[in-house]
Protein backbone atom coordinates (compact mmCIF):
# COMPACT_ATOMS: atom_id res chain seq x y z
CA UNK A 1 0.00 0.00 0.00
CA UNK A 2 1.86 2.94 0.93
CA UNK A 3 5.14 1.31 1.94
CA UNK A 4 5.03 2.08 5.36
CA UNK A 5 5.16 0.24 8.49
CA UNK A 6 4.47 -0.03 12.57
CA UNK A 7 7.97 -0.39 13.56
CA UNK A 8 7.53 -2.74 16.47
CA UNK A 9 9.25 -1.97 20.01
CA UNK A 10 10.80 -4.52 21.68
CA UNK A 11 11.52 -5.59 24.75
CA UNK A 12 14.84 -3.86 24.92
CA UNK A 13 13.72 -1.17 23.39
CA UNK A 14 11.07 -0.34 26.04
CA UNK A 15 13.74 -1.09 28.38
CA UNK A 16 15.87 1.71 27.20
CA UNK A 17 13.12 4.35 27.71
CA UNK A 18 13.83 4.14 31.14
CA UNK A 19 16.76 6.49 30.57
CA UNK A 20 14.11 9.20 30.32
CA UNK A 21 12.90 8.30 33.64
CA UNK A 22 16.45 8.50 35.00
CA UNK A 23 16.83 12.02 32.87
CA UNK A 24 13.61 13.42 34.95
CA UNK A 25 14.66 11.71 38.04
CA UNK A 26 18.16 13.19 38.12
CA UNK A 27 16.63 16.44 37.57
CA UNK A 28 14.11 15.82 40.74
CA UNK A 29 17.15 15.21 42.75
CA UNK A 30 19.78 17.87 41.56
CA UNK A 31 16.75 19.70 42.76
CA UNK A 32 15.39 18.24 45.57
CA UNK A 33 12.34 18.89 44.40
CA UNK A 34 10.51 15.81 46.14
CA UNK A 35 9.07 14.44 43.16
CA UNK A 36 11.57 11.59 42.90
CA UNK A 37 8.90 9.23 44.56
CA UNK A 38 5.91 10.29 42.79
CA UNK A 39 7.87 10.20 39.68
CA UNK A 40 8.88 6.05 40.21
CA UNK A 41 5.65 5.36 41.50
CA UNK A 42 4.42 7.05 38.57
CA UNK A 43 6.44 5.52 35.83
CA UNK A 44 5.63 1.73 37.47
CA UNK A 45 1.55 2.62 37.16
CA UNK A 46 2.06 3.70 33.27
CA UNK A 47 3.79 0.53 32.88
CA UNK A 48 1.28 -1.84 34.81
CA UNK A 49 -1.80 -0.12 33.82
CA UNK A 50 -1.26 0.79 30.01
CA UNK A 51 0.17 -3.04 29.64
CA UNK A 52 -3.44 -3.86 31.48
CA UNK A 53 -5.52 -2.16 29.33
CA UNK A 54 -3.37 -3.53 25.97
CA UNK A 55 -4.94 -6.89 27.27
CA UNK A 56 -7.93 -6.13 28.10
CA UNK A 57 -8.67 -3.80 24.78
CA UNK A 58 -7.29 -7.00 22.41
CA UNK A 59 -9.51 -9.24 24.44
CA UNK A 60 -12.61 -6.90 24.12
CA UNK A 61 -11.80 -6.40 20.13
CA UNK A 62 -11.77 -9.81 19.92
CA UNK A 63 -14.98 -10.05 21.52
CA UNK A 64 -16.49 -7.24 20.00
CA UNK A 65 -20.09 -7.94 22.62
CA UNK A 66 -22.58 -4.68 22.56
CA UNK A 67 -23.41 -5.60 26.17
CA UNK A 68 -19.12 -5.35 27.45
CA UNK A 69 -18.38 -2.51 25.27
CA UNK A 70 -21.93 -0.40 26.87
CA UNK A 71 -20.60 -1.96 30.31
CA UNK A 72 -16.93 -0.49 29.85
CA UNK A 73 -18.52 2.66 28.63
CA UNK A 74 -20.24 3.47 31.43
CA UNK A 75 -17.59 2.29 33.87
CA UNK A 76 -15.27 5.01 32.25
CA UNK A 77 -18.06 7.38 32.61
CA UNK A 78 -17.96 6.75 36.07
CA UNK A 79 -14.51 7.20 36.21
CA UNK A 80 -14.49 10.14 34.27
CA UNK A 81 -17.26 11.42 36.78
CA UNK A 82 -14.97 10.78 39.63
CA UNK A 83 -12.18 12.66 38.60
CA UNK A 84 -13.98 15.58 37.17
CA UNK A 85 -15.63 16.32 40.49
CA UNK A 86 -13.19 15.10 42.82
CA UNK A 87 -10.48 17.48 41.52
CA UNK A 88 -11.64 20.69 42.80
CA UNK A 89 -11.50 21.56 46.65
CA UNK A 90 -13.48 24.50 45.35
CA UNK A 91 -16.86 22.21 44.80
CA UNK A 92 -18.09 20.57 47.87
CA UNK A 93 -20.36 17.97 48.34
CA UNK A 94 -20.96 18.28 44.55
CA UNK A 95 -23.71 15.69 43.39
CA UNK A 96 -22.01 13.16 41.84
CA UNK A 97 -25.08 12.03 40.31
CA UNK A 98 -25.44 15.29 37.96
CA UNK A 99 -22.03 15.16 36.80
CA UNK A 100 -22.05 11.30 35.44
CA UNK A 101 -25.59 11.83 33.64
CA UNK A 102 -24.08 15.36 31.92
CA UNK A 103 -20.96 13.02 30.93
CA UNK A 104 -22.81 9.91 30.05
CA UNK A 105 -25.81 11.83 28.26
CA UNK A 106 -23.50 14.18 25.89
CA UNK A 107 -20.57 11.10 25.37
CA UNK A 108 -23.68 8.79 24.01
CA UNK A 109 -24.97 11.82 21.74
CA UNK A 110 -21.75 13.27 20.43
CA UNK A 111 -20.32 9.50 20.32
CA UNK A 112 -23.61 8.39 18.80
CA UNK A 113 -23.41 10.57 15.69
CA UNK A 114 -19.60 10.43 15.55
CA UNK A 115 -20.33 6.65 15.29
CA UNK A 116 -23.51 5.67 13.77
CA UNK A 117 -23.41 9.08 11.24
CA UNK A 118 -19.88 9.75 9.84
CA UNK A 119 -17.50 6.82 10.66
CA UNK A 120 -19.98 4.08 10.25
CA UNK A 121 -17.76 0.73 11.06
CA UNK A 122 -19.14 -2.40 10.25
CA UNK A 123 -20.63 -3.62 12.29
CA UNK A 124 -22.14 -0.63 13.77
CA UNK A 125 -20.41 -1.15 17.70
CA UNK A 126 -17.35 -2.31 16.58
CA UNK A 127 -15.42 -2.15 19.83
CA UNK A 128 -12.15 -1.22 17.75
CA UNK A 129 -14.01 2.39 17.15
CA UNK A 130 -16.18 2.97 19.77
CA UNK A 131 -13.86 2.35 22.63
CA UNK A 132 -11.04 4.67 21.38
CA UNK A 133 -13.39 7.23 19.99
CA UNK A 134 -15.62 7.21 23.25
CA UNK A 135 -12.85 7.56 25.21
CA UNK A 136 -11.92 10.35 23.67
CA UNK A 137 -14.91 12.24 24.24
CA UNK A 138 -14.99 11.34 27.97
CA UNK A 139 -10.99 12.71 28.48
CA UNK A 140 -12.14 15.74 27.40
CA UNK A 141 -15.53 16.39 28.03
CA UNK A 142 -14.53 15.66 31.31
CA UNK A 143 -11.99 18.61 31.88
CA UNK A 144 -13.59 20.86 30.39
CA UNK A 145 -16.56 19.81 32.89
CA UNK A 146 -14.62 20.15 35.55
CA UNK A 147 -13.73 23.65 34.62
CA UNK A 148 -17.06 24.96 34.27
CA UNK A 149 -18.56 23.14 37.55
CA UNK A 150 -15.26 24.76 39.28
CA UNK A 151 -15.91 28.20 37.52
CA UNK A 152 -19.76 27.80 38.16
CA UNK A 153 -18.99 27.38 42.20
CA UNK A 154 -16.05 30.26 42.35
CA UNK A 155 -18.26 32.87 40.18
CA UNK A 156 -21.33 32.50 43.01
CA UNK A 157 -18.99 32.32 45.87
CA UNK A 158 -17.56 35.70 45.02
CA UNK A 159 -21.27 37.48 43.48
CA UNK A 160 -22.86 36.17 46.53
CA UNK A 161 -24.20 39.62 47.44
CA UNK A 162 -25.36 40.37 43.84
CA UNK A 163 -27.09 37.08 43.22
CA UNK A 164 -28.96 37.84 46.46
CA UNK A 165 -30.07 41.46 45.78
CA UNK A 166 -31.59 39.93 42.34
CA UNK A 167 -33.35 37.29 44.89
CA UNK A 168 -34.87 40.36 46.61
CA UNK A 169 -35.96 42.46 43.58
CA UNK A 170 -38.26 38.41 42.79
CA UNK A 171 -35.80 37.32 40.24
CA UNK A 172 -35.99 33.29 39.64
CA UNK A 173 -32.80 31.61 40.43
CA UNK A 174 -31.96 31.46 37.02
CA UNK A 175 -32.68 35.04 36.55
CA UNK A 176 -30.28 35.95 39.58
CA UNK A 177 -27.20 33.25 38.14
CA UNK A 178 -27.89 33.83 34.55
CA UNK A 179 -24.04 35.87 34.29
CA UNK A 180 -23.07 33.01 36.42
CA UNK A 181 -23.84 30.30 34.26
CA UNK A 182 -22.63 32.18 31.08
CA UNK A 183 -19.32 32.66 32.76
CA UNK A 184 -18.98 29.12 34.24
CA UNK A 185 -20.18 27.89 30.33
CA UNK A 186 -17.59 29.82 29.26
CA UNK A 187 -14.92 28.53 31.12
CA UNK A 188 -15.86 24.91 30.04
CA UNK A 189 -15.38 26.05 26.53
CA UNK A 190 -12.88 28.45 25.80
CA UNK A 191 -9.96 25.88 26.02
CA UNK A 192 -11.23 23.40 23.46
CA UNK A 193 -12.28 26.54 21.15
CA UNK A 194 -9.00 27.62 21.86
CA UNK A 195 -7.82 23.82 20.63
CA UNK A 196 -9.81 24.36 17.44
CA UNK A 197 -8.09 27.61 16.43
CA UNK A 198 -3.91 26.15 17.02
CA UNK A 199 -4.69 22.46 15.80
CA UNK A 200 -1.35 21.82 13.54
CA UNK A 201 0.40 24.93 14.05
CA UNK A 202 1.39 24.23 17.38
CA UNK A 203 1.45 20.59 18.12
CA UNK A 204 0.04 17.76 16.10
CA UNK A 205 -2.76 15.94 18.26
CA UNK A 206 -1.90 12.56 20.08
CA UNK A 207 -4.30 10.91 18.03
CA UNK A 208 -3.06 12.10 14.79
CA UNK A 209 0.46 11.34 15.86
CA UNK A 210 -0.37 7.56 17.11
CA UNK A 211 -2.20 7.26 13.76
CA UNK A 212 0.95 8.37 11.75
CA UNK A 213 3.46 6.50 13.93
CA UNK A 214 0.87 3.20 13.32
CA UNK A 215 1.75 4.10 9.19
CA UNK A 216 -1.32 5.93 8.65
CA UNK A 217 -1.26 8.60 5.61
CA UNK A 218 -1.20 11.52 7.31
CA UNK A 219 -4.00 12.76 5.19
CA UNK A 220 -6.23 10.46 6.30
CA UNK A 221 -5.36 11.11 9.88
CA UNK A 222 -5.79 14.29 9.34
CA UNK A 223 -9.73 13.94 8.19
CA UNK A 224 -9.89 11.77 11.63
CA UNK A 225 -8.63 14.61 13.33
CA UNK A 226 -11.08 17.48 12.03
CA UNK A 227 -13.88 14.44 13.27
CA UNK A 228 -12.18 14.18 16.55
CA UNK A 229 -12.00 18.09 17.22
CA UNK A 230 -15.62 18.80 16.22
CA UNK A 231 -16.97 16.04 18.46
CA UNK A 232 -14.94 16.98 21.24
CA UNK A 233 -15.97 20.81 20.80
CA UNK A 234 -19.47 19.77 20.81
CA UNK A 235 -19.23 17.20 23.68
CA UNK A 236 -17.48 19.71 25.80
CA UNK A 237 -20.40 21.97 24.85
CA UNK A 238 -23.38 19.55 25.46
CA UNK A 239 -21.56 18.30 28.87
CA UNK A 240 -20.98 21.82 30.14
CA UNK A 241 -24.60 23.06 29.28
CA UNK A 242 -26.29 19.92 31.18
CA UNK A 243 -24.00 19.75 34.11
CA UNK A 244 -24.51 23.71 34.92
CA UNK A 245 -28.08 23.80 33.87
CA UNK A 246 -28.43 20.52 35.79
CA UNK A 247 -26.33 22.39 38.88
CA UNK A 248 -27.10 25.66 39.63
CA UNK A 249 -30.69 24.37 41.33
CA UNK A 250 -28.73 22.88 43.82
CA UNK A 251 -27.41 25.54 45.02
CA UNK A 252 -30.74 26.74 46.09
CA UNK A 253 -33.14 25.87 48.56
CA UNK A 254 -36.67 24.71 47.91
CA UNK A 255 -37.75 28.11 48.63
CA UNK A 256 -35.52 29.51 45.93
CA UNK A 257 -33.23 31.04 48.31
CA UNK A 258 -29.31 30.57 47.80
CA UNK A 259 -28.37 28.22 49.85
CA UNK A 260 -24.63 29.74 50.70
CA UNK A 261 -23.79 26.41 52.94
CA UNK A 262 -23.55 24.35 49.56
CA UNK A 263 -20.73 26.79 48.78
CA UNK A 264 -18.88 27.23 51.47
CA UNK A 265 -15.27 26.02 50.91
CA UNK A 266 -14.30 23.08 53.53
CA UNK A 267 -12.23 23.63 55.89
CA UNK B 1 -57.75 43.68 58.96
CA UNK B 2 -55.55 45.03 61.98
CA UNK B 3 -52.08 44.62 60.31
CA UNK B 4 -49.97 45.57 57.08
CA UNK B 5 -47.70 42.83 57.84
CA UNK B 6 -48.08 40.15 61.10
CA UNK B 7 -45.47 37.59 62.01
CA UNK B 8 -47.12 34.60 63.99
CA UNK B 9 -44.70 32.52 65.74
CA UNK B 10 -41.61 32.74 62.61
CA UNK B 11 -39.11 31.00 64.14
CA UNK B 12 -35.36 30.67 62.21
CA UNK B 13 -32.13 30.28 63.37
CA UNK B 14 -29.03 31.86 62.99
CA UNK B 15 -25.98 30.35 60.93
CA UNK B 16 -25.96 26.85 60.81
CA UNK B 17 -26.38 25.82 64.49
CA UNK B 18 -27.48 28.90 66.66
CA UNK B 19 -30.59 28.91 69.01
CA UNK B 20 -34.28 29.14 67.41
CA UNK B 21 -35.89 32.16 67.97
CA UNK B 22 -39.22 32.70 67.71
CA UNK B 23 -40.97 35.88 67.08
CA UNK B 24 -44.42 36.98 67.04
CA UNK B 25 -45.12 41.06 65.75
CA UNK B 26 -47.39 43.09 63.42
CA UNK B 27 -47.39 45.67 62.20
CA UNK B 28 -50.15 48.63 61.38
CA UNK B 29 -50.43 50.01 57.34
CA UNK B 30 -48.15 53.74 57.86
CA UNK B 31 -45.96 52.97 60.50
CA UNK B 32 -42.34 51.55 61.53
CA UNK B 33 -41.53 48.89 63.61
CA UNK B 34 -38.09 48.53 65.02
CA UNK B 35 -36.05 45.21 65.89
CA UNK B 36 -33.90 45.89 68.53
CA UNK B 37 -31.31 43.36 70.47
CA UNK B 38 -27.71 42.70 70.86
CA UNK B 39 -25.34 42.31 67.56
CA UNK B 40 -25.28 38.71 66.85
CA UNK B 41 -28.58 37.96 68.33
CA UNK B 42 -30.16 37.61 64.82
CA UNK B 43 -31.92 40.61 63.83
CA UNK B 44 -30.37 40.90 60.18
CA UNK B 45 -31.13 36.93 60.25
CA UNK B 46 -34.85 37.76 60.90
CA UNK B 47 -35.37 40.51 58.10
CA UNK B 48 -33.80 38.18 55.66
CA UNK B 49 -36.09 35.15 56.84
CA UNK B 50 -39.20 37.67 56.85
CA UNK B 51 -38.56 38.32 52.95
CA UNK B 52 -37.86 34.34 52.38
CA UNK B 53 -34.06 34.65 51.13
CA UNK B 54 -33.51 32.93 54.51
CA UNK B 55 -35.62 29.35 55.25
CA UNK B 56 -37.63 29.54 58.29
CA UNK B 57 -38.36 26.60 60.63
CA UNK B 58 -42.15 26.58 61.36
CA UNK B 59 -44.23 29.98 61.76
CA UNK B 60 -46.00 31.99 58.98
CA UNK B 61 -45.95 35.84 58.03
CA UNK B 62 -48.93 37.13 56.92
CA UNK B 63 -49.07 40.51 54.68
CA UNK B 64 -52.94 41.97 54.13
CA UNK B 65 -54.19 39.24 56.02
CA UNK B 66 -52.84 36.36 53.31
CA UNK B 67 -50.00 33.92 54.62
CA UNK B 68 -47.23 33.86 52.71
CA UNK B 69 -47.26 30.59 51.42
CA UNK B 70 -50.43 31.95 49.24
CA UNK B 71 -47.92 34.20 47.58
CA UNK B 72 -45.25 32.92 45.23
CA UNK B 73 -41.93 33.41 46.80
CA UNK B 74 -40.36 35.61 43.75
CA UNK B 75 -43.77 37.97 44.39
CA UNK B 76 -42.91 38.11 47.84
CA UNK B 77 -39.80 38.96 47.50
CA UNK B 78 -40.87 42.10 45.44
CA UNK B 79 -43.47 43.04 48.21
CA UNK B 80 -41.67 42.07 51.05
CA UNK B 81 -38.61 43.43 50.02
CA UNK B 82 -35.32 43.48 51.77
CA UNK B 83 -32.70 46.03 52.09
CA UNK B 84 -28.97 44.91 53.27
CA UNK B 85 -26.70 47.22 55.10
CA UNK B 86 -24.29 47.25 52.43
CA UNK B 87 -26.38 46.80 49.45
CA UNK B 88 -25.00 45.99 45.67
CA UNK B 89 -24.60 48.01 42.84
CA UNK B 90 -24.34 46.28 39.23
CA UNK B 91 -21.62 47.50 37.07
CA UNK B 92 -23.48 50.26 34.55
CA UNK B 93 -24.29 53.91 34.89
CA UNK B 94 -26.99 55.25 37.90
CA UNK B 95 -29.92 54.53 35.38
CA UNK B 96 -28.88 51.40 34.84
CA UNK B 97 -28.64 50.41 38.34
CA UNK B 98 -32.41 51.85 38.69
CA UNK B 99 -33.45 50.02 35.45
CA UNK B 100 -32.15 46.57 36.62
CA UNK B 101 -34.98 44.98 38.64
CA UNK B 102 -37.06 45.57 35.88
CA UNK B 103 -34.87 42.98 33.98
CA UNK B 104 -36.30 40.31 36.06
CA UNK B 105 -39.54 39.08 34.77
CA UNK B 106 -41.40 39.13 37.91
CA UNK B 107 -40.88 43.29 38.03
CA UNK B 108 -41.65 43.96 34.81
CA UNK B 109 -45.25 42.41 35.06
CA UNK B 110 -46.26 44.08 38.10
CA UNK B 111 -44.53 47.32 38.23
CA UNK B 112 -44.16 49.97 35.86
CA UNK B 113 -40.94 51.98 36.42
CA UNK B 114 -41.94 55.55 37.48
CA UNK B 115 -39.70 57.70 35.77
CA UNK B 116 -41.15 60.84 37.68
CA UNK B 117 -40.63 59.36 40.70
CA UNK B 118 -37.27 57.98 40.27
CA UNK B 119 -36.35 61.68 39.18
CA UNK B 120 -37.82 63.48 42.03
CA UNK B 121 -35.62 60.46 44.55
CA UNK B 122 -32.87 60.74 42.59
CA UNK B 123 -33.28 65.35 43.19
CA UNK B 124 -34.20 64.48 46.44
CA UNK B 125 -31.50 61.70 47.69
CA UNK B 126 -28.62 62.57 45.25
CA UNK B 127 -28.45 65.83 43.93
CA UNK B 128 -26.21 67.02 41.59
CA UNK B 129 -26.01 63.14 40.23
CA UNK B 130 -26.58 62.48 36.21
CA UNK B 131 -28.53 59.22 35.75
CA UNK B 132 -25.34 58.97 33.21
CA UNK B 133 -22.69 58.54 35.90
CA UNK B 134 -20.55 55.30 36.12
CA UNK B 135 -22.36 53.99 39.27
CA UNK B 136 -18.74 52.80 40.55
CA UNK B 137 -17.54 56.53 40.87
CA UNK B 138 -20.24 56.86 43.90
CA UNK B 139 -19.31 57.20 47.26
CA UNK B 140 -20.62 54.89 49.91
CA UNK B 141 -22.97 56.81 51.10
CA UNK B 142 -24.16 57.34 47.91
CA UNK B 143 -24.30 53.78 46.67
CA UNK B 144 -26.43 53.17 49.49
CA UNK B 145 -28.92 55.70 48.66
CA UNK B 146 -28.81 54.92 45.57
CA UNK B 147 -29.92 51.16 45.98
CA UNK B 148 -32.88 52.93 48.09
CA UNK B 149 -34.37 54.40 45.44
CA UNK B 150 -34.14 51.35 43.14
CA UNK B 151 -35.61 49.78 45.97
CA UNK B 152 -38.58 52.05 46.32
CA UNK B 153 -38.66 52.03 42.74
CA UNK B 154 -39.87 48.32 42.96
CA UNK B 155 -43.19 49.36 44.73
CA UNK B 156 -42.94 47.08 47.90
CA UNK B 157 -45.63 47.02 50.59
CA UNK B 158 -43.41 46.58 53.22
CA UNK B 159 -39.53 47.39 53.45
CA UNK B 160 -37.27 45.45 55.41
CA UNK B 161 -34.08 47.47 56.30
CA UNK B 162 -30.62 46.95 57.91
CA UNK B 163 -29.27 49.54 59.52
CA UNK B 164 -30.12 52.07 56.60
CA UNK B 165 -28.22 55.05 58.36
CA UNK B 166 -25.24 53.47 59.69
CA UNK B 167 -22.60 54.65 56.98
CA UNK B 168 -24.44 57.99 56.23
CA UNK B 169 -23.46 61.17 58.46
CA UNK B 170 -26.50 62.75 60.56
CA UNK B 171 -27.21 65.07 57.32
CA UNK B 172 -27.74 62.52 54.91
CA UNK B 173 -29.17 59.97 57.59
CA UNK B 174 -32.16 62.79 57.90
CA UNK B 175 -32.50 63.10 54.40
CA UNK B 176 -32.97 58.96 54.51
CA UNK B 177 -35.10 59.28 56.70
CA UNK B 178 -37.85 62.27 55.19
CA UNK B 179 -37.45 60.21 51.86
CA UNK B 180 -38.72 57.02 53.83
CA UNK B 181 -41.60 59.06 56.02
CA UNK B 182 -42.79 60.44 52.64
CA UNK B 183 -42.62 57.18 50.94
CA UNK B 184 -44.48 55.80 53.65
CA UNK B 185 -47.20 58.36 53.40
CA UNK B 186 -47.51 58.60 49.83
CA UNK B 187 -49.96 55.27 49.98
CA UNK B 188 -51.90 54.08 52.63
CA UNK B 189 -51.04 50.01 52.41
CA UNK B 190 -46.77 50.94 53.52
CA UNK B 191 -44.71 50.11 56.18
CA UNK B 192 -40.64 49.53 57.34
CA UNK B 193 -39.26 47.10 59.36
CA UNK B 194 -35.77 48.41 60.37
CA UNK B 195 -33.07 47.41 62.32
CA UNK B 196 -31.02 50.01 63.46
CA UNK B 197 -28.73 51.73 66.63
CA UNK B 198 -29.12 55.19 66.14
CA UNK B 199 -31.99 57.53 66.69
CA UNK B 200 -33.18 56.81 63.39
CA UNK B 201 -36.55 56.10 65.80
CA UNK B 202 -36.38 59.19 67.38
CA UNK B 203 -35.85 61.18 64.49
CA UNK B 204 -39.05 59.20 62.81
CA UNK B 205 -41.19 59.99 65.40
CA UNK B 206 -40.30 63.77 65.21
CA UNK B 207 -41.58 63.57 61.20
CA UNK B 208 -44.71 61.97 62.57
CA UNK B 209 -44.54 58.44 61.90
CA UNK B 210 -45.27 55.80 64.42
CA UNK B 211 -42.91 53.89 65.60
CA UNK B 212 -42.80 50.66 67.85
CA UNK B 213 -40.09 48.15 68.90
CA UNK B 214 -39.51 44.38 69.27
CA UNK B 215 -36.87 43.16 70.85
CA UNK B 216 -34.82 40.01 70.30
CA UNK B 217 -32.83 38.29 72.60
CA UNK B 218 -33.47 40.94 75.50
CA UNK B 219 -35.52 41.22 78.15
CA UNK B 220 -37.54 43.43 77.74
CA UNK B 221 -40.98 43.41 75.31
CA UNK B 222 -42.25 45.70 72.81
CA UNK B 223 -45.68 46.18 72.39
CA UNK B 224 -46.65 44.23 69.24
CA UNK B 225 -44.97 41.11 70.64
CA UNK B 226 -47.93 38.75 71.83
Amino acid sequence: MNGNEIIPISNFQLALSVILVLLAGSVSALLRLGLLKSLLWGTVRTFVQLFLIGYALTYIFNLNSPPVIFAIILIMCAIATHAATRRSSNVPDYPKAIGFLSLTASTFLVGGIVVGLIITPEPWYSARTVVPIFGMILGNSMNGIALSLDRLYSETRSHIAEIESLLSFGATPWEAMRERIKEALRAGMTPTINSLMVVGLVSLPGMMTGQILGGADPREAVRYQIVVMLMIAAAVAVGCLMLVLLSYKHLFTEDAALNTTKIKVKQ
Amino acid sequence: MKYLIELQNLSFQTGGAGPAITVSAGLPAGSVLFISGPSGVGKTTLLRTISRLHGSISGEVYLDGQSWASYSVFQWRRLVHYFPQKPVLFSGTVRDNLTIPFTVARVSKDVVLNHDRAKRLLTLLLPGKSPEQDASTLSGGESSRLALIRALLIEPAVLLLDEPTAHLDRKTGTLVLQALAGWLNEQPRRGIIMVSHGNDAAQLVEMGASTDILNLGGRGKGAWDK
